[in-house]
């Protein structure tokens, strides 16, 4: 299967109209007026998607099984507390803490209410009709209930393009997240017909994933050498947005960051985030009168500007080896102010030519202690486009480096 | 029957995030997160106390395809789209005045010529000079971030500074 930019843009699109359905008719039933928040389309490996799911909460779930013009399924997936919100606006009295068969029939009724919104939304733009089947209720802690036996969708290695949309009820609790799971075949079907543009191998878009992976871990052993803190990569997401969803993601907290452009093929923009406290923490384990009160001053900024270019060193040479290219970076730029005005430019830049754009966005933790940084790699779209079809499958499982890597990945 | 999305009235400031732009009037407060090169357009007619606020991101809608879409996202089709839902609430158009902030430009990218933030400020300027509406205060530019609050009853745009040293502006 191929697929191109304006065939992703137009599935990002749907997923979006699906949402603003799916919330218009949650509040005609519940009259509690809603928002659509992020939408996202995920390129995620059933290991990912398993640790995004499994937060030790309980949660409720309504799926259905999509066939027509679109096979696959479409999955709702509630906080156990915003189910009993829901069950709560609908059935006055009802105050038992168990869910009870009424409050399933309730929360059922609910979320399927709200997988045909994102499904007439999906028939609407694709002009097609898509049956959906009986809904089916769900409930447990863990990802296997909910999408354990779905077919082709969650296994730890396969990468699944994912679709995922937010929406909360303003001023309460309720909120939940929408999963589309289309089956291979059927999205190869519709990507063939969308695509307008030579597009990418499917195939090596999982290869580019394990190579951003290599510059992932490049990243962490870099921080644990210079700092001495022990860190690991936590979250490694490709994610296919609107630009404007970027600075959104961002926390609105100030942080202190380490801003990139590089160039080659491909060419884009590399940002290192810390929040305040993780980047005193690195300060005061590089430099050793550590920092003088709540300021960066020019001691601890040019120890977090150093790692951030030695890190930026190490997460593009990986991505290099494997294009087997070169990839030169800007030397780095300090900055400290509150996130999303620390990611906009570089969201600007980019929306001069694009309108959506591939993030790969990583987390890199450090156990006990407190280091986190969030890594933005926002390549330009045609870039990213020609460096993918200049990659050679076979040479990803080729590099040396990924060997080494395997038997420490997401462990 | 409701329909989602933020209820003009709301208590709480009624955020309006990137490419985003919202009317309403009176003592509604609007605001704007972390404006780094972005641009926060804000008009108001004093008379009726009519206003809006917009989260622009780039310079120039007419040349985009998609800006009918979204016209909160680019400075001129942001300004048109404002000045035509404040008149269409009763704003009186030659009454209208204009703030702005943001702007910036944080980074030194040799990819980013003049500065984006730039871009956003000159095309403001224009499009509101081309209107007629005149432009009564600003805060662009520099190297930092930026929070909005603005409140069309009063025409108060408060601008806080995101790097922690300049402190709190009102416009």
């Amino acid at each position: 299967m191929k697929l191109d930019v304006k065939a992703l843009g137009t599935f990002y699109r749907i997923a979006r109209e699906g949402a603003g359905l799916a919330a218009g008719r949650l509040t005609q039933m519940t009259g509690v007026e809603t928002q659509v928040g992020i939408t996202k389309l995920n390129f995620m490996r059933g290991a990912e998607i398993r640790q995004d799911f499994e937060d030790g909460r309980e949660k409720v779930g309504v799926r259905v099984e999509l066939s027509g013009g679109l096979d696959g399924h479409s999955v709702i997936v509630f906080d156990r507390e915003s189910a009993r919100s829901i069950v709560e606006t609908l059935i006055a009295d009802d105050e038992s803490e168990e869910l009870d068969e009424m409050a399933r029939s309730a929360t059922t009724e609910v979320g399927h209410i709200i997988n045909s919104g994102f499904v007439d939304g999906w028939a609407d733009v694709l002009e097609t009709v898509i049956d959906v089947s009986t809904p089916e209720f769900v409930t447990g802690v863990t990802v296997d209930p909910f999408f354990g036996d779905l077919e082709g969708a969650v296994d730890d290695d396969d990468l699944a393009l994912l679709f995922q949309s937010q929406i909360d009820a303003v001023g309460t609790e309720i909120g939940f997240r929408h999963y589309l799971f289309p089956e291979h075949d059927s999205m190869a079907g519709l990507l063939e017909r969308l695509r307008t543009s030579e597009g990418i191998e499917y195939d090596k878009l999982d290869g580019f994933d394990r190579l951003a992976k290599q510059g992932a871990r490049e990243v962490a052993k870099t921080a644990t050498t210079l700092t001495g803190i022990e860190t690991s990569v936590e979250i490694r997401r490709l994610n296919f947005v609107s630009l404007e969803v970027i600075p959104e993601e961002v926390s609105n907290e100030r942080l202190v960051g380490v801003a990139f452009e590089f160039d080659g093929t491909p060419s884009g923009y590399l940002l290192f985030l810390f929040d305040e406290e993780s980047a005193t923490e690195i300060v005061n384990a590089m430099v050793p009168t550590g920092t003088s009160g709540d300021g960066f001053d020019e001691m601890g900024k040019s120890a977090i500007t150093e790692l951030g270019n030695i890190m930026a060193s190490g997460f593009l040479d990986g991505w290099a080896n494997v294009l087997d290219t070169t990839i030169d970076h800007s030397p780095p730029e300090f900055i400290h102010d509150i996130g999303p005005a620390v990611i906009d430019p570089v969201v600007i830049q980019l929306g001069e030519n694009q309108d959506f754009a591939f993030v790969f966005d990583t987390l890199v933790v450090a156990d006990g202690r407190e280091f986190d940084c969030e890594i933005y790699a926002i390549p330009d779209e045609e870039d990213l486009e020609r460096a993918l079809n200049d990659l050679e499958v076979d040479r990803v499982a080729e590099t040396p480096t990924t060997a080494e890597f395997d038997e420490i990945e997401d462990a | 029957m409701k329909t989602y999305g933020t209820e003009p009235g709301a208590p709480d400031p009624v955020q309006v995030g990137i490419a985003e732009l919202v009317v309403t009037e009176g003592q509604d407060t609007l605001r704007s997160y972390g404006l780094g090169s972005c641009l926060a357009v804000a008009l108001y007619d004093p008379g009726t106390e009519i206003g809006g606020l917009a989260h622009v991101m780039l310079p120039n809608g007419d040349e985009a395809d998609n800006s009918d879409e979204k016209p909160g996202k680019y400075a001129d089709t942001a300004i048109r789209a404002l000045l035509r839902r404040m008149v269409e609430r009763g704003a009186n158009y030659t009454d209208v005045e204009a703030k702005i902030a943001g702007g910036s430009d944080m980074f030194d990218f040799k990819s980013f010529g003049d500065g984006v933030g730039q871009r956003n400020v000159t095309a403001a300027r224009e499009e509101l000079e081309k209107l007629g509406v005149p432009l009564v205060a600003e805060d662009v530019g520099g190297e930092r971030g930026r929070t909005v609050e603005f409140t069309p009853g009063t025409g108060t745009l408060i601008v806080k500074s995101g790097n922690g040293e300049d402190g709190v502006k009102e416009l």
